[in-house]
Formats: C-alpha cells, sequence, structure tokens
C-alpha cells in the first residue's frame, strides 16, 4: 500500500497537537506556584506536596481505583461468561438479547444514569418494609431499613455499563473459534471444565483482555452515570473534580492527575518499547510464514507464551490481586472500626486541618462531603441519595425543609458553643424559636466590578442592565438571587409573592439579555472569570469577593444603595441522622470561638459567633504580624447599617417557585 | 454440551432485566405521572403536553451535537485514513496517543479549554500579540479588544469535538486496517483511480465504522451537561443541563425530568435506526 506523504503526516500531527494542547496546560499549571488554572505565579512542587494532606482528593481517588477495578473484575468475569452463553443460544434467542445488551451503549450515559437513580431509588423506598418484615421474621442477620445511594450502587451502575463492552470484546473471538476445538478436547479425553479452561479461555483471551482495558479505562473517565448513582457520601475523582470546577479546581487535581497520566504514558511506552522487539523478531518469523492475522494480537499472544510473558504475567497478576484485597481490606477496616459522623457542607468552606483536629480530639472520624448548591442538596436529600447527619443549608432552604419535617431538633445542652452565638443571629424567621439550627457563617450579597475596566464608582444594581456595560456583565446562575436582585432594583422585597413584581423583574433581565449586556449566567466559575479580568461586573458573595481579591486587587465590591440579600447558613441535623450524638459534638466544635476564628481566617465568611467575630482583628495581627485592613473586614462582616437595607430570603410557596423556574427557563433559552 | 454452555447467558439476561430493562420501564412510569399528595404519583400526560416551552432546547442539542458530529468525521476520517496507511509501529504509537487522553478526567481536559478561550485567555492573548486583533479591527474599523471565544456556541462545539473526536477516529480506523488490501489491488488493477478506489471501494467498506463512530459522538453530545456548562457559561443551555436540573438541581421534578429523557432517547434511537439502515453497524468497531 502507498504510504503517507508529509501532508498526511501533518495531518496527525495537527490532530495530536489539538488533543494534547489542553493536556499540557494542564500538565504545566500542576507546577504553578499560585492557584490560579489562567495565571502563571513561577514553577513549584508544592501541588505535589499538598496532594498528600487533601483528604477530598485522596479520598475520591481511593473511590475512583477502588469501583473501577471492582466493577472491571466483575465484569470481565461476568461479560466473559455471559459471552459465551448468548453465543450458545440459538439465533432466534441471541438477537433480542444483543439489542438489549447494547442499550447501555448506545443510551446517553445521562439517561442509564437517570434509569437507574429511579430504579435505586424506587427500591429504596420498598425496602423498608422488606427488612422489617426480614427482620421479624428471622434474628440471625439485622437488615439495616434505610438503604442510601453509595459505594453499592456506584459498583451496581459500573458494573452494569462494563459487561455490554466486555462482550463486544470477547464475542468476535467466539465467533472467529473453531467450533471444533472443544469437542475435540473433549473427545481426547479432557472433562469439559478442562477444555473450557485449555481450549476456549487461550482461544479468546485477547478479547477479554482488550475488553477487561476498556472497561477500565470507561470506568476511570466515567463522570455522568457515576454522578447519578453515588449519591453524594460517594464521590469518585471525576464527581470532586465537577465540584471544583465550579469554583476553583485546586492544581492538586492538576498533580493528582498529571501522575495518573504519566504512570499510563510508561506502562504504554514501555509495553511498546517491548512489542517493538518482538515485532522485529516476528518480522524475521513472518518472511517464512505469509499467513498473517493481526500483528498486534499475534504479538502479544507470542509474548504472553514466552517464558518471559509468562513471568510478568503471574508478577503482575499477583501484584494486582496483593494490592486489591489490601486496598480493600483497608478501607473496609478503616470506615467500619470508628465512630463517624457524615457532614455535607459547601465547597472550600471550612479549613480543612479543623477536620483533622475534631477527629484527633474526639476519635470520631468526619466523612466531610460537598454539594454545589442549596437546591441540590435538596433534590440529594429528596431522592435517598445521601446519608448525612449534618447539613449547612442556607436560611430559605431551612425553612423548607423544617416545612416539609426534614430536620430533627437539637439537643441544645450538648451545644455549650451555642451561648456564643450573637443574638441578631438566633431565632431568625427561617427558625423562629431557635430549635434546629446553629449559626455557622453569614454574609451580605453584592457588587463585584473591575476597577480597570469600569471607570465610575459603582453604587446602583442599575450597572447590571446598563448598555454601557454591553457584553461585560455576569449574571448569577440561580434563579432565586438573579430575580432577587432585579427585584431589589424595583425596589420591591425579595421575597414578594406577587406574579406582576416578578414578572417585572424578569422583564427587566429579559431585556438587558437581548440588548447583549449579558456575557453569561455563572455560579462558582465567577472566580476565574473575575479574576482573570474576563468580565467587568458581577454580583456574588462578600465573603467570596475576598477570596479573588486576594488574586486580582483592581476588584471592587459594594452593597447597592437598592439593597441587597444578606444570609445566615447553619448547621441541621436530618431527621433519624444515625449518628446523633456525633452530629452534636461537631456542631459544637464548630461553633467555638477557635473554630470560627480559623474559618473566618480561611473562607472569608463572617462567623456568627460575637466573641470570634470582635477578636478577629486581633487575632489576625497576631496570626500575620500585620494590621487587618478594616475595609476588608467591614465588606467580611457587613455592619448594622448595611444590614439594615438588607433582606433575608424566606422560602417561597410552591407556587411562586414553579413562576421562579417557568420564567427562569424562559430566560434561559 | 450446547445446552450446558448457553445457560452461562441466564445471570446475565436477569442482570439485563433488573439493570437495564426494569429502570428504562420505571423511567416511562414516572414521565408519565406527577408527584400528587404526599407520596402518591398520580398518572397524567402533563409532562409531555408542557414540553413545547423546550422545544428550543431541543432544537439546540440536536442542532449543536449535529455540528460536532459533521465536524467530528470531517476531521476524524482522514487522520483514521491516514493512520491506517502507516507502518505498525506507527500505529501503534498513534493509537495509544489517541487512548491516552481519557486518563486525563474529561472534566479537567474542558476546564483548560475554558483557560484558552477566556476572553483574556491565552489564545487571545496571542492574537493581541501577534496583532492580529488590530489588524482585524483596522479592517472593519471595529474596536474590540478580544474576540469572545467562551460562552458562544461555538465553544461548546468545540468542547464536543475535543472529547469525542477519539470515538469517531478509533471505529473508522478499526474497520480500515481490517478492510482486504487485495480489494484495493484488484480495484486498480481493473483500472481505477484513486479517487474512484476510494470512493467505489474503500468509502463504502469503511460506512460500518463511520456509522459506529458517528454514533458514539452524536449521542454523548447532544445529552452532555457539563460541556455546555463549563464552555457554554451558561447560555447554551442543552437538554442534559434541562434533565439534569430536573433530578440534582434546582427545579426538582423527576417526572418532567423522565419524560424528557425519554423523548431524547426515542429521537436518538429514531435517529440511529434510519443510518443502520444505510449500512450494517459494526460492532466490533468498538475493540482495541
Amino acid at each position: 500500500m502507498k504510504k503517507n506523504g508529509f501532508g498526511g503526516r501533518s495531518l496527525i500531527g495537527l490532530c495530536f497537537l489539538f488533543l494534547y494542547l489542553p493536556i499540557f496546560l494542564l500538565i504545566i499549571f500542576s507546577f504553578n506556584a499560585g492557584d490560579s488554572s489562567a495565571v502563571w505565579r513561577g514553577f513549584s512542587l508544592k501541588w505535589y506536596g499538598e496532594l498528600f494532606q487533601n483528604r477530598l482528593v485522596l479520598d475520591s481517588l481511593a473511590t475512583t481505583l477502588l469501583v473501577s477495578l471492582l466493577a472491571t473484575a466483575i465484569s470481565t468475569v461476568a461479560g466473559t461468561f455471559a459471552a459465551i452463553g448468548i453465543y450458545s443460544l440459538s439465533k432466534k434467542l441471541r438477537d433480542p438479547v444483543l439489542v438489549v445488551n447494547d442499550i447501555p451503549m448506545m443510551n446517553a450515559d445521562i439517561v442509564t444514569g437517570v434509569s437507574l437513580l429511579l430504579l435505586f431509588v424506587a427500591f429504596f423506598n420498598g425496602w423498608g418494609s422488606i427488612a422489617k418484615w426480614l427482620n421479624s421474621w428471622q434474628s440471625l442477620i439485622e437488615f439495616p431499613t434505610r438503604l442510601t445511594l453509595g459505594m453499592g450502587t456506584l459498583l451496581i451502575a459500573h458494573v452494569s455499563f462494563n459487561i455490554p463492552y466486555v462482550i463486544l470484546n470477547v464475542a468476535p473471538r467466539l465467533r472467529q473459534m473453531d467450533r471444533n476445538l472443544m469437542e475435540a478436547a473433549q473427545d481426547l479425553g479432557c472433562t469439559w471444565f478442562q477444555a473450557f479452561y485449555k481450549v476456549m479461555i487461550p482461544e479468546i483471551k485477547p478479547g477479554i483482555v482488550s475488553g477487561a482495558l476498556i472497561a477500565f479505562t470507561m470506568s476511570v473517565d466515567d463522570f455522568v452515570i457515576s454522578y447519578f448513582t453515588a449519591g453524594s457520601a460517594t464521590q469518585t475523582l471525576s464527581m470532586t473534580i465537577y465540584g471544583m470546577t465550579k469554583k476553583r479546581v485546586t492544581p492538586v487535581v492538576n498533580a493528582v492527575s498529571t501522575l495518573m497520566f504519566l504512570a499510563v504514558l510508561i506502562v504504554l511506552v514501555i509495553n511498546n518499547i517491548r512489542s517493538n522487539k518482538q515485532a522485529q523478531l516476528a518480522a524475521k518469523r513472518a518472511s517464512l510464514q505469509p499467513v498473517r492475522e493481526n500483528p498486534r494480537v499475534e504479538r502479544f499472544r507470542e509474548w504472553m507464551g514466552t517464558p518471559r510473558g509468562k513471568l510478568a504475567r503471574r508478577v503482575t497478576a499477583t501484584v494486582l490481586a496483593v494490592a486489591f484485597v489490601a486496598t480493600t481490606v483497608f478501607l473496609t477496616a478503616f470506615t467500619t472500626s470508628q465512630p463517624v459522623v457524615n457532614v455535607c457542607s459547601w465547597g472550600e468552606y471550612i479549613d480543612e486541618d479543623l477536620i483533622d483536629e475534631f477527629e484527633e480530639q474526639t476519635g470520631i472520624r468526619v466523612n466531610y462531603q460537598t454539594t454545589d448548591s442549596n437546591e441540590t442538596l435538596y433534590s440529594l436529600l429528596k431522592s435517598g441519595g445521601a446519608d448525612y447527619d449534618v447539613v449547612v443549608p442556607s436560611d430559605y432552604m431551612i425553612s423548607q425543609l423544617i416545612e416539609e419535617g426534614m430536620l430533627e431538633e437539637l439537643d441544645y445542652s450538648k451545644i455549650p458553643n451555642f451561648e456564643k452565638i450573637g443574638e441578631r443571629f438566633r431565632n431568625l424567621p427561617y427558625d423562629p424559636e431557635n430549635r434546629y439550627t446553629v449559626p455557622y457563617t453569614w454574609g451580605t450579597v453584592g457588587m463585584i466590578y473591575n476597577s480597570s475596566m469600569v471607570d465610575e464608582e459603582l453604587t446602583s444594581w442599575s450597572a447590571l442592565y446598563d448598555d454601557r456595560y454591553a457584553g461585560q456583565v455576569l449574571l448569577i446562575g440561580n434563579s432565586r438571587d438573579a430575580f432577587g436582585m432585579a427585584l431589589k432594583y424595583l425596589g420591591y422585597s425579595l421575597n414578594t409573592t406577587d406574579p406582576a413584581e416578578i414578572t417585572e423583574a424578569y422583564e427587566l433581565i429579559a431585556d438587558a439579555a437581548s440588548r447583549g449586556v449579558f456575557q453569561g449566567k455563572v455560579m462558582d466559575e465567577i472566580f476565574q472569570t473575575m479574576e482573570g479580568g474576563n468580565a467587568a461586573i458581577a454580583f456574588y458573595y462578600a465573603g467570596d469577593y475576598l477570596t479573588m481579591l486576594e488574586n486580582n486587587e483592581d476588584l471592587k465590591f459594594v452593597v447597592p444603595e437598592e439593597g441587597s440579600n444578606w444570609f445566615v447558613d447553619a448547621m441541621c441535623v436530618l431527621k433519624d441522622a444515625p449518628h446523633y450524638d456525633e452530629a452534636m459534638e461537631w456542631i459544637n466544635f464548630i461553633a467555638s470561638t477557635e473554630s470560627n476564628l480559623r474559618n473566618m481566617d480561611y473562607i472569608w465568611y463572617a462567623s456568627p459567633n460575637e466573641e470570634a467575630l470582635e477578636m478577629y482583628p486581633e487575632w489576625y495581627e497576631e496570626q500575620y504580624g500585620e494590621e487587618l485592613d478594616m475595609d476588608i473586614y467591614n465588606i467580611m462582616a457587613a455592619p448594622q447599617e448595611v444590614l439594615d437595607r438588607c433582606e433575608m430570603y424566606v422560602c417561597l410557596p410552591k407556587s411562586v417557585r414553579t413562576l421562579y423556574n417557568d420564567l427562569w427557563i424562559k430566560l434561559g433559552i | 454440551m450446547k445446552n450446558k454452555r448457553s445457560l452461562f447467558a441466564v445471570p446475565y439476561i436477569i442482570w439485563m432485566a433488573l439493570f437495564v430493562v426494569i429502570p428504562i420501564v420505571i423511567m416511562l412510569v414516572y414521565s408519565l405521572s406527577v408527584a400528587g399528595d404526599g407520596e402518591d404519583l398520580s398518572a397524567s400526560l402533563e409532562n409531555y403536553t408542557g414540553m413545547v416551552l423546550y422545544a428550543s432546547v431541543f432544537g439546540r442539542s440536536f442542532w449543536l451535537a449535529f455540528i460536532a458530529t459533521v465536524i467530528c468525521l470531517l476531521i476524524g476520517y482522514p487522520v483514521a485514513y491516514m493512520m491506517s496507511r502507516e507502518g505498525p509501529g506507527f500505529q501503534r504509537v498513534a493509537m495509544a496517543l489517541i487512548m491516552l487522553p481519557m486518563w486525563m478526567n474529561f472534566l479537567l481536559r474542558t476546564y483548560s479549554w475554558m483557560a484558552i478561550l477566556e476572553n483574556n485567555g491565552l489564545l487571545n492573548q496571542l492574537f493581541q500579540k501577534l496583532g492580529i486583533i488590530a489588524l482585524y479591527n483596522r479592517l472593519t474599523g471595529s474596536d474590540i479588544q478580544y474576540f469572545q471565544m467562551i460562552r458562544t456556541p461555538g465553544a461548546v462545539v468545540l468542547g464536543m469535538v475535543y472529547n469525542y473526536l477519539p470515538f469517531m477516529i478509533l471505529p473508522i480506523y478499526t474497520v480500515l486496517t481490517k478492510l482486504d488490501a487485495k480489494l484495493i489491488e484488484a480495484a486498480e488493477d481493473l483500472g481505477a483511480n484513486s479517487a474512484q478506489v476510494f470512493a467505489r471501494v474503500t468509502l463504502p467498506l469503511s460506512l460500518s465504522g463511520i456509522i459506529s463512530g458517528v454514533t458514539m459522538v452524536f449521542v454523548p453530545s447532544v445529552s452532555t451537561f457539563a460541556i455546555s456548562r463549563l464552555l457554554g457559561g451558561g447560555t447554551q443551555m442543552m437538554l442534559g443541563d434541562l434533565i439534569e436540573n430536573q433530578f440534582l438541581g434546582g427545579a426538582y421534578n423527576p417526572h418532567l425530568g423522565a419524560a424528557i429523557s425519554m423523548v431524547m432517547m426515542v429521537i436518538v434511537v429514531v435517529c440511529m435506526v434510519i443510518m443502520r439502515h444505510f449500512g450494517d453497524g459494526d460492532e466490533e468497531a468498538m475493540m482495541l
């Protein structure tokens, strides 16, 4: 056949450049001294050091590897047997089975994920009574009455989407195989099992190997199906990264991915060098042997047959088995022996050292998870996707949870630190008698603008809808805040239930959108966008503004004169929480002055602990040897005159929530 | 003996019934009902009739996915073709290089494009340095600081092409390498020129690879939600976003989500059946 000229090769080269350009960038930025994925601050290895201390990343890496290995092992064995079985079926039976086998591959991942989620939820709903019946009938095994999404469902999902790939890879080998071989072996005195093991397996082995490889790769790379079936107490690396892309991807993730990437690269390179040698040998032999099948397979099989290949195979198998067993034993031992508390909060919303300290002090292991919004948290709780003890929702969501009977009352006698919570943060409208909550942070929403791109000093929300800043404004990506600020600008209440007022707010935004004022809708992507000077105006939480300020000094913050929203995020315990006492200890620990000081310093959200709030400037000076800029302090902890023009969200009635949703969808289109 | 072996299929058939068929049935039931009082469901067609509201989301999703698929095919086919004509060593390396990016998390790769495409991103900085933006301004008389690339439909298509291109190259390449070289020689011997050989022999014989590739690019593209969120900046709402929003997002309405999923599934299946009509879809294409 003709070989490619220069043109062909450069086409392949360009294609690879396209595929690898972003990957090179990711690798380069894993060595960045700063924490941005866009601004280079010099070379450093610090993220590789931090990798070994970042529990979120390490835990999710362990989950990913464990699930992928288990799912690959199970689906390879199951898929191989299934393929053998399917190809022994009569054609009439085989065809429909193959069609169903195709479904998980043809279906969009999201459909597979969603349908499995619905199956699990339906099963969990029915399980309670089955378990009770089983428990009443025998006392040998105590079945749990409440099941949630987690490792088990994640594994089932992965096995489900992996098996078809294994079957697809094994099937052609079975078809190529001479059917008489098995019979011949048996005629020669093999038992069926011997014939199976010595004849069939070696014959279809390349198919099994490539099936397992594809299954493993798919499992590691999967995001969508895991996202819907893992709940959120179990997180794979993809899910952790997805959570981070909303806020800021810490370069720790770049570091871990770079390491994984290099590991696979090295395996491939070694494999390639070896098969090149084999190829030269084979080429010599091939000159005598005109019949040629797929050279890769042939070479692979030949190599497997050599003593070195056999040895390598055994060593690899042993190492994998040992590593696998060790990980499983370690993980199970680690997870079952200790008292636990499951906490769910927001991304980058705690000084992670506090978790370690709490664990050391109390011996209670903290299973710390994050979700990205109140709405996501609500959906997770509703769909049985979570088995948290402590959650940290915002005010309006708390009242909704209370209303729907989803929260447990707290035992304040076990939370002595509640005393230090300021009067103004108690008995707020969302929890009027303060029976369910201990405040975690509070703050305001305000306008953030880049003073190098905006010449004037902004004081009014009008800038958000102003033609002068066309293409420069970022709208917030949730309906409540987006409509809320528009309502404020129009002089209405944030909590209005009047459809006319809400529609007016919608029209204000829709009109600005049609004039091209908005560059996009963002949630936590705002960090990267505003820090990089990619948009001039946005509105967001004061605490997050201060984090942005660390990376871009041109950014300014203002709570506009028309007023805004102020919010409280508070710790609550879910109804029937399995670890109630541990939850009380955790809440008490977090409510302490010391914890509040350190959290405030780390996340820049104001503390409801008055002692900590007052002490902070002094504490800051002690820690850093310089005075705290009081402007910054006042942005973090807005003074009373600012709070006076702000309103807190209350939970809207269902009809109004539906209106919000409909208008929001209309806007998004 | 034959019967004994076919017994191996039984556990898997049960598994498929449990985890493939029943979930879809449940989804169908969900889509045909709405949440009534308390825990009860009440039958209703509301989810389907109300879907007109989302027609433009359907339109956008299918249109962007279609463009991405066409681009993938236009890039992927020549690359696969060139690769299949190289020596075995080159082919092996190239194959490995195409699979390798999958080991770098796809969300991270997409996130990396954000840094490239931002208004102040690497590409715009490059354009500025090269004077392309100044040139553009002089030619058109406009006054722009940057090209708006991120948060546009183009960025979403780019993200799809980038993420799914390997799925187009792999099946086409696999089919092309299995192509019997003798057929091409025969065609040449019978007087066909290279264009004719390609059009009358190579292309028709690689159709099954193309169909697999198109499926494997189109289906994930039409249902993506991460790509449109990261690169579309929330302005390019797609079906995936809509569904995700009904299950794990602010709009929480699994019934509507199930209905949208069903409709999407049916449309995709119909597209695929029509496509397969043109050629025999090759399942072997997804082999290493």
